[in-house]
């Protein structure tokens, strides 16, 4: 164990297993959120783990989630537009400090690295990480209904 | 298309080329002559369905 494998296990088991509580609870406005929460937990999770037993494959891993998850958010957005529509989330809070979590870890990570490829591979994951959230959290919040162009 | 628009659409394939190349080089671990054909080869099939998608949605 080291310093950042405990950071990763935190993640893992307070943040991911929040948003899995999260999921499976609640009304739909709490699951939605949660469900976009959790990949956005779990990336920055993976980018500590590949630091933490030297593995730099697991950076693919949370590049991949850090793409695919906002994706999944999306779908779920449009198919339930209308429901979310009457009663949208409003959970800019929690989803900034997940951001900021997550812009944390990839600083961390940044810096371990130190000036390389990978460090601007590591800058990209955090871009599309944050960029993704919000972008998804947007939707969420009725950036479909309010889209003029649908 | 006239000469102005197969111009511009040279130039924009270029550019996501360049890009796509560049983000391929960034985030491969070992950098050898196999990885630079796929990757450029890739990047190229990349540049042209990124035009033809950003074509699609913006209309022109």
């Amino acid at each position: 164990m080291n310093g950042w494998t405990v950071a990763a296990t935190a993640a893992l088991a307070v943040g991911v297993g929040a948003t899995v509580w999260g999921v499976a609870t609640g009304p739909l406005r709490r699951r939605v959120v949660a469900q976009n929460l959790s990949t956005s937990l779990a990336c920055p999770a993976l980018l500590l783990l590949s630091e933490g037993y030297d593995r730099p494959s697991y950076v693919d891993l949370a590049l991949l989630l850090a793409l695919l998850g906002p994706v999944g958010t999306l779908v779920f957005a449009r198919l339930l537009v209308e429901d979310l529509a009457a009663d949208p989330p409003r959970t800019w809070g929690l989803t900034y400090a997940v951001a900021a979590f997550g812009a944390a870890v990839v600083i961390a990570v940044c810096v371990a690295a130190g000036p390389s490829r990978a460090l601007v591979k590591l800058l990209v994951v955090g871009a599309l990480l944050i960029g993704g959230n919000l972008t998804a959290s947007r939707a969420l919040s009725g950036g479909f209904a309010g889209s003029r162009r649908g | 298309m006239n000469r102005r628009t197969t111009l511009l659409g040279a130039a924009e394939i270029l550019a996501w080329w360049a890009a796509l190349a560049l983000l391929w080089l960034v985030f491969i671990s070992a950098v050898d002559a196999l990885e630079l054909v796929v990757g450029t080869s890739a990047a190229l099939v990349g540049a042209f369905a990124a035009w033809g998608t950003r074509r699609a949605v913006s209309g022109w």
